[in-house]
């Protein structure tokens, strides 16, 4: 029974291990297939694989042709130009979201006055945020938003019942956070040290209020103007009128 | 003793009737555990001929040299280094010293054998 039993492992073991090399030998093997063309024969098979190979370059050549055709006319078609300004002008007038190299100021209360207890200031007043708003336009600031308000050319800092309001948002309480974004990385670190020499550090702290300058970061996003733009004197061309162009 | 053999003939036919291949990037593996299969099977023989034949070891031997040749197989193929020649290397030594001590074993007996038949 027992010499039974080790026959049979052996003999399962010897199966399984000579399945294996069968396959192993059937996955080696590769067909040997000899070549017994002659000369002639070889020169026709590279008269038809060079055939092939010239019917398949004038196929690719017609059909870059082509795409490069394409290219260039939605290239110069007007709609994209027009896109193009469009996208232009939206960014320039502040109606996109922008990722730029700049700073971050934080206006916050005086922390040694709430120490003492005495009144702070809740806000910030219109006049003192229109300077520092000129000071950073001075120093080359292109995107700038207050507490999340991108500020445009028709942007108006004005107060409201002694509430500090832009483009009629209210400003939020202290702190207020000023995101500026520049050009490049270069701007922003001019920026920097302007804004670090300027009196208007002084001036916040006149008026109870402690302006923050973050160091200069390759990436501030500045939302985009979310109030439609009004104008007020600008109309647009009737078709018939105007140049012919 | 020939059962073996048997057994390898008929493993041997089934593989190349059932036409089944596998493909080219796991040919490495299954050569590997072939070989590994292989040592087993020598090994069981050795041991059967000096008589320290234990079933248990023979059987779990033969799965667990696979499994270990391949996965040494896989790690080398992952780790950028030809680890599975260090299987083959071992398998092929330890291959070759139970094929020795097969035939010495087999030569004493078939002399003692001779010398049985001369004095009779």
């Amino acid at each position: 029974m027992d010499k039974l039993k080790k026959n049979f492992s052996f003999v399962a073991i010897s199966v399984v291990i000579g399945f294996m090399i069968a396959i192993q030998f059937q996955t080696i093997k590769k067909p040997v297939e000899r070549d017994t063309r002659d000369l002639w024969q070889l020169r026709e098979a590279i008269l038809q694989e060079k055939e092939l190979q010239s019917e398949l370059l004038t196929e690719i050549r017609s059909i870059e042709e082509k795409l490069l055709a394409y290219e260039s006319k939605q290239k110069q078609s007007k709609e994209q130009a027009l896109r193009d300004t469009i996208q232009e002008l939206e960014n320039e007038a502040g109606m996109t979201k922008v990722t730029a190299p700049g700073i971050l100021l934080t206006i916050e209360p005086i922390i040694e006055e709430i120490q003492i207890g005495a009144e702070i200031s809740k806000s910030v007043s219109p006049e003192l945020l229109k300077r520092l708003l000129n000071e950073l336009n001075m120093y080359d600031a292109k995107y700038v938003a207050v507490d999340g308000q991108r500020i445009i050319n028709t942007t108006v800092i004005r107060d409201i019942n002694n509430e500090t309001k832009i483009d009629g948002h209210a400003l939020s309480s202290l702190p207020v956070e000023i995101r500026v974004g520049v050009d490049n990385v270069e701007t922003a670190e001019k920026l920097y040290n302007q804004m670090k020499v300027s009196k208007a550090t002084e001036e916040f702290f006149i008026e109870n209020l402690k302006l923050t300058i973050s160091e200069p970061s390759p990436g501030v996003t500045i939302p985009a103007y979310d109030n439609p733009i009004r104008i007020r004197y600008l109309e647009s061309m009737k078709a018939n009128e105007g140049g012919n162009t | 003793m020939w059962l073996p053999v048997l057994g390898l003939i008929v493993g041997i036919l089934l593989g190349l009737l059932t036409d089944i291949r596998i493909p080219e990037e796991y040919s490495n593996y299954l050569s590997i555990a072939v070989l590994a299969a292989l040592d087993t099977l020598f090994g069981g023989i050795r041991a059967h001929l000096q008589n320290i034949y234990d079933e248990k070891v023979f059987v779990s031997g033969f799965f667990f040299n696979i499994i270990l040749a391949a996965s040494l197989a896989f790690l080398g193929v992952h780790l950028g280094v030809d680890l599975y020649l260090a299987a083959v290397f071992a398998f092929g030594v330890r291959l070759f010293q139970n094929i020795a001590v097969i035939r010495r074993i087999l030569l004493t007996k078939w002399s003692t054998n001779k010398e049985k038949i001369e004095k009779n």
